[in-house]
């Protein structure tokens, strides 16, 4: 094994709880491990602090009328349990941490003042849930990007369709300005498509009939004929669709076998 | 810049009064400015900019997209020098990912990787790269020499700056429970170029000190006179806090306590 492979490990074991409790971790004694254990959890509650802030930043704005700033569930007894386990970057502790982070903020009740408080955390749970996953460091000139020519076209591990009872896209910004009133959104069903680029850029793009059908449709066996066939849309409409799917990170063209 | 430069880090939530404050001779650019930052273009016209950015871990080569980037950033911000870390935070096949500073073992094979990376990267832009220390937490049994002995090695074949972080560096002394003047002492310090100073805070989880956006004590203040004086070739101190927290009294205060220290 090469120092790079070695340094793989550590990495490994202070982001991944599991790994640096198991024998064969403790085997390799690199280092010590109540030392390790120390960092990991200074580098876990780092890692999800910058996650939350930036993630939940409307629930933060928010904050003023809920009482509730979303980070305080790090320092939190059920944060703190959630470590012995977590994985970070993992989509399951994202899912985890923002679980706590929306059922922290539930629990005060700000009755009628934010209607659409419940659309908003799914919304950023699912940011934040997307963001996470395995990620391209390093552009290796082998197609990260998924523009295959003739390939088949397929959904992006870890993009989600949400569909909200309210129009967030147009309250959002209006969150991280200043305000008096709470800002309200319109009720109004909302589709939204959420997905992240294989560099890590999450990026949300409103979603209409075309693009569900597309989404559900592309598995990476389906031509582009045979997708449109299938949605029951012209191969160009389904070709435009795809194109600003791949722009979003949402899909890509498989060209394996 | 002929003359030391006492400078701090850019933080957009600060932005209208960074616009209007005197004291403050350079900022540093942890990130690049928001496409909404209003306070950049008056940012950017009136301050002497360092390019201090996440380019890339140079255990690896550098990509060519991330290049582009670094050539872009440093033109945009006319830095006059472009700043790295000795850093390894994410595994090689991107599915671990420390998003924290981590540092490299110090090894023949790591020294190998950083040399060839960074005079691969120093070919490709227009200003000096410099390259800032990184503090462990906790000694690596795979690691072959100490980090002054392969820091030295590095900057002595590279040619590259030193970025000392002063605050790495005494929170190792800490934790090696030796003074922090006699462990600086280890370090190159005739390559230095820029230091950065800041706060050190208790940290729960690590039972001890850490990096804070807090105010240098006097003693890190003492420290950084004390380095200053060993390193010839410094053309600039940076005050190093970037974090939404940081009150304008806090990096006002500390510019001027580090501007009267040195």
């Amino acid at each position: 094994m090469n120092d790079r492979a070695v340094q793989d490990l550590l990495i490994r074991a202070l982001a991944d709880a599991p790994y640096r409790d198991s024998a064969e971790w403790r085997a390799r004694a690199l280092a010590d491990p109540e030392r390790v254990e120390r960092f990991a959890r200074f580098l876990a509650r780092h890692f999800y602090h910058e996650r939350i802030v930036h993630f939940f930043k409307y629930s933060r704005a928010l904050g003023r009328v809920t009482g509730r700033r979303p980070e305080a569930v790090l320092t939190r007894p059920d944060f703190d349990a959630l470590l012995r386990a977590a994985v970070l970057g993992s989509r399951a502790t994202a899912q985890a941490v923002a679980d706590l982070v929306a059922a922290y903020v539930r629990d005060r009740e700000a009755p009628g003042l934010v209607p659409y408080r419940d659309d908003l955390l799914r919304y950023e749970a699912a940011m934040m849930v997307v963001e996470a996953g395995p990620r391209v460091w390093t552009d290796t000139g082998k197609g990260e990007e998924g523009r295959g020519k003739g390939a088949s076209p397929e959904i992006v591990e870890g993009t989600v369709l949400l569909e909200l009872t309210y129009d967030l896209p147009a309250v959002l910004p209006q969150l991280l300005k200043p305000w008096t009133a709470v800002p309200q959104a319109a009720a109004r069903p909302t589709r939204l498509l959420v997905a992240r680029s294989p560099y890590g850029r999450v990026a949300v793009a409103r979603s209409d009939d075309t693009v569900v059908a597309v989404v559900q449709l592309a598995d990476g066996k389906r031509t582009l004929e045979q997708l449109a066939a299938g949605a029951g849309l012209e191969v160009a409409q389904v070709e435009e669709t795809l194109q600003g799917l791949v722009d979003l990170g949402a899909v890509r063209f498989s060209t394996g076998s | 810049m002929a003359s030391l430069s006492i400078g701090a880090f850019y933080n957009p939530h600060l932005g209208a009064e960074l616009v209007r404050t005197d004291g403050i001779d350079h900022l540093a650019m942890a990130d690049p400015p928001a496409a909404g930052d209003p306070h950049w273009p008056a940012i950017r016209a009136r301050y002497r900019l360092l390019l201090h950015d996440y380019l890339g871990q140079l255990s690896e080569p550098l990509d060519e997209r991330s290049i582009e980037r670094a050539r872009t950033l440093a033109e945009l911000y006319r830095t006059p020098w472009v700043a790295e870390h000795f850093q390894c935070l994410h595994t090689q096949d991107g599915t671990y990912n420390l998003n924290y500073v981590f540092p490299p073992l110090y090894t023949e094979e790591f020294l190998t990787r950083f040399t060839t990376n960074a005079t691969a990267l120093q070919a490709r832009l227009d200003q000096p790269l410099v390259m800032e220390n990184i503090p462990g937490f906790f000694d690596v049994t795979a690691s072959r020499m100490p980090e002054p002995v392969w820091l030295r090695r590095f900057f002595e074949a590279t040619g590259v700056g030193f970025l000392l972080d002063l605050p790495h560096v005494w929170l190792e002394a800490h934790y090696r429970g030796v003074k922090a003047e006699r462990w600086l002492a280890e370090f190159p310090l005739e390559h230095v170029v820029e230091l950065h100073v800041a706060g050190v805070e208790e940290d729960r989880d690590l039972r001890g000190p850490w990096i804070a956006p807090s105010e240098p004590s006097d003693e890190m203040l003492a420290l950084t006179a004390h380095a200053l004086a060993r390193c010839p070739r410094a053309r600039a101190v940076t005050f190093d806090a970037f974090s939404p927290s940081l009150s304008m009294d806090v990096l006002l205060r500390s510019v001027q306590r580090i501007r009267e220290a040195v």
